[in-house]
């Protein structure tokens, strides 16, 4: 082919030469001298003006072949806009008659709360109620605007410097929801054309957050170090040329959908032999692991600094609501106008951050805290275990203790009827409230169900073992009856 | 009651890496920077003006060849990618070919074409270097090469 290339070309030199230099150069034609110039200036000329004579036009798009066409009209299914509810599906979830503290009242009767997220036992503590009156009357209820339209009060300012403090992070950003942290968070770094590595067990807060970044997000087995690494190998190896290329890892500290623990000391080791950067959401650890409740990082003997951006949300350990994002000072500056969660949302309204500082120095205050419900994980875990039918599949840290069937009905849909079911009993015949885990349609996770008892340090003894030997019971009298 | 509201036109282009090619004057000025870069290149080197004519149209070339042909995508993240596979000659008028703003870009390597062979007499060596850019330039700006990538060569990943 390069030869032909430099056939033509060195025709096409010897037809300019011998057209220059020909007989015809000579020629005089009514007394003007006609050159062997002439013909090739007179030639690009010609194409030149029918160059400009062309009308312009859009580009076709590329008909598609048969071949493509019945692909296309094989996998096509009309998606209906909402997906057929069955009976099943509709579910009347119990009804709060008290504050979710460690007991509840649900029609009419006292239950053992175990459906809360409230870990240290906050709610309804008596420093929390009284920050939460005085900001009310110092500010009223709502902040009335964004952080950026006049809805930033001076609780807010504090609130983020208490947390950063707290933490050991230079900055800290607030949000209003805690559920959109994460999905605020995701977008504000992470666009089309970037890589993100999520585990397949996280939440749905953020997938969510995945979805709106338009990455390419790529998922690992939950919890799999093994996975993890040869995801991180793949990717490297298969965007080496690109340049302008972003790439995460995104983890749960807790993960919500397994009670299982990230081993984040080596997630770091990844990071840095691959180069990405980690977004850790530590709702379910925040004032939970550690020593002094401070999370995953102080668990795991990590250094804050190495984990790129943190969020979490203070609806669990903090019992206030929102959430935040903590990090280094230009990952904090870069979400206050890229962060849609932060930008275009009411602010938090200012008790609630005012009774988020209050926890953190309640926390601070009371180490004990964190020590009572470990003492309280590890106690119900003792009384849950050797139950026939069901195991505790959830990390022995972990405030979320989760409890899976040992034998599959041999789908999501019947091992869920069957949860309920054992749920639904425990709170009508022992008083015990108990969650199964919910999948809604938009949910991706892929892990088995189970139930899930949410651990608090305000729970006694009693309370744990009551929820205990009431699992066993109905357990027992609903697996029995199916086998 | 004529002309009572004010008729907003949509903009022709939106991606702000090919817009400044439609604002006025930039023909005049594209035309006048090949000139000036002829008046430095004699001053500078003290060549012939054929010779100069020819490092021009090479100079040209190799710019617009590089920045027009084969560097991908825009430098402005809020087009979120959209544009990373074409080149600017492929997003230039949102992709509509033989244009007026097209067809000067065409006819112009042409007439540096001209220029600088026959201010060179039509002699070699400079008549191989002006007629292998002028063809590659052209070539690549033929409505038959919209988003054609020959041999693979350039193609993403």
């Amino acid at each position: 082919m390069a030869s032909a290339v430099v056939n033509f070309l060195n025709a096409t030199l010897d037809w300019v030469t011998f057209a220059s230099d020909g007989p015809s150069a000579r020629a005089v034609v009514f007394g003007v001298h006609i050159g062997g110039h002439l013909f090739i200036e007179v030639f690009l000329l010609v194409v030149i003006l029918f160059l400009l004579s062309q009308k312009s036009y859009k580009p076709p798009k590329r008909p598609l072949t048969n071949k493509e066409i019945d692909e296309l009209c094989d996998e096509w299914v009309p998606e209906p806009l909402i997906p057929s509810l069955n009976k099943e599906l509709q579910y009347e979830p119990p009804v709060l008659e008290s504050a979710a503290g460690p007991h509840t009242i649900i029609n009419g009767k006292e239950v053992v709360n175990f459906a809360s997220a409230n870990y240290l036992g906050f709610i309804g503590h008596p420093k929390l109620l009284d920050s939460c009156s005085s900001a009310l009357a110092k500010y009223g209820v709502g902040s009335c605007g964004p952080r950026g339209f006049y809805g930033t009060i001076d609780v807010h300012l504090d609130c983020e410097a208490r947390i950063a403090k707290f933490l050991g992070t230079p900055e800290s950003i607030l949000y209003s929801y805690g559920l959109s942290t994460m999905f605020s968070a995701i977008p504000a770094f992470s666009k089309k054309g970037d890589v993100i590595v999520a585990d397949e067990g996280v939440h749905w807060g953020i997938q969510n957050g995945l979805y709106l970044s338009r990455s390419t997000v790529v998922y690992f087995k939950h919890n799999d170090m093994d996975s993890l690494r040869e995801t991180l190998e793949n990717i490297t190896a298969k965007y080496k040329k690109a340049k302008n290329l972003r790439r995460y890892i995104v983890i749960e500290a807790v993960y919500q959908n397994s009670g299982e623990i990230a081993p984040l000391d080596e997630i770091i080791k990844l990071k840095e032999k691959y180069r990405f950067r980690v977004l850790l959401d530590e709702s379910n650890s925040l004032g939970v692991l550690g020593s002094s409740g401070r999370g995953l990082t102080e668990y795991c003997g990590v250094p804050v600094e190495k984990i790129d951006i943190i969020t979490a949300s203070m609806g669990h350990a903090l019992a206030t609501e929102g959430g935040f994002c903590t990090g280094s000072t230009r990952v904090i500056d870069h979400q206050r106008l890229s962060s849609s969660g932060y930008v275009f949302s009411a602010s938090l309204p200012p008790y609630l951050a005012s009774a988020a500082i209050t926890a953190i120095d309640v926390l601070e205050e009371n180490p004990n805290l964190i020590k009572k419900l470990k003492k309280n994980i590890a106690f119900l875990r003792k009384g849950l275990s050797k139950i026939p039918g069901i195991t505790i599949t959830s990390n022995p840290e972990s405030p979320i203790v989760y409890l899976r069937l040992e034998k599959s009905r041999g789908s999501m849909k019947d091992d869920l009827h069957l949860l309920e079911n054992i749920a639904e009993r425990v709170l009508k015949e022992e008083s015990v409230f108990v969650v199964v885990s919910k999948r809604s349609t938009l949910d991706k996770c892929r892990l088995p169900v189970g139930i899930r008892l949410f651990v608090s340090a305000g729970h006694s003894e009693s309370d744990l073992l009551k929820a205990s030997e009431s699992l066993k019971k109905v357990v027992a009298s609903v697996l029995g009856g199916q086998n | 009651m004529a002309k009572l509201y004010v008729k907003a036109v949509p903009p022709a282009d939106l991606n702000r890496n090919t817009e400044w090619f439609t604002y006025p004057g930039v023909w005049t000025t594209y035309i006048l920077i090949l000139f000036f870069s002829w008046i430095l290149v004699l001053s500078v080197f003290g060549c012939s003006p054929g010779i100069a004519w020819t490092i021009v149209n090479l100079a040209h070339f190799a710019v617009t060849y590089h920045f027009f042909h084969w560097k991908k995508g825009t430098p402005f993240a809020e087009d979120q990618g959209i544009y990373n596979r074409l080149t600017w000659w492929e997003q230039v008028d949102n992709g509509k070919q033989l244009t007026r703003n097209r067809k000067f870009l065409t006819v112009v390597p042409l007439v540096l074409y001209l220029i600088a062979s026959h201010t060179t007499d039509y002699q070699n060596p400079m008549l191989l270097f002006n007629t292998v850019a002028v063809i590659v330039l052209v070539v690549a700006k033929f409505p038959h090469m919209h988003k054609v990538r020959i041999f693979g060569i350039n193609a993403d990943k």
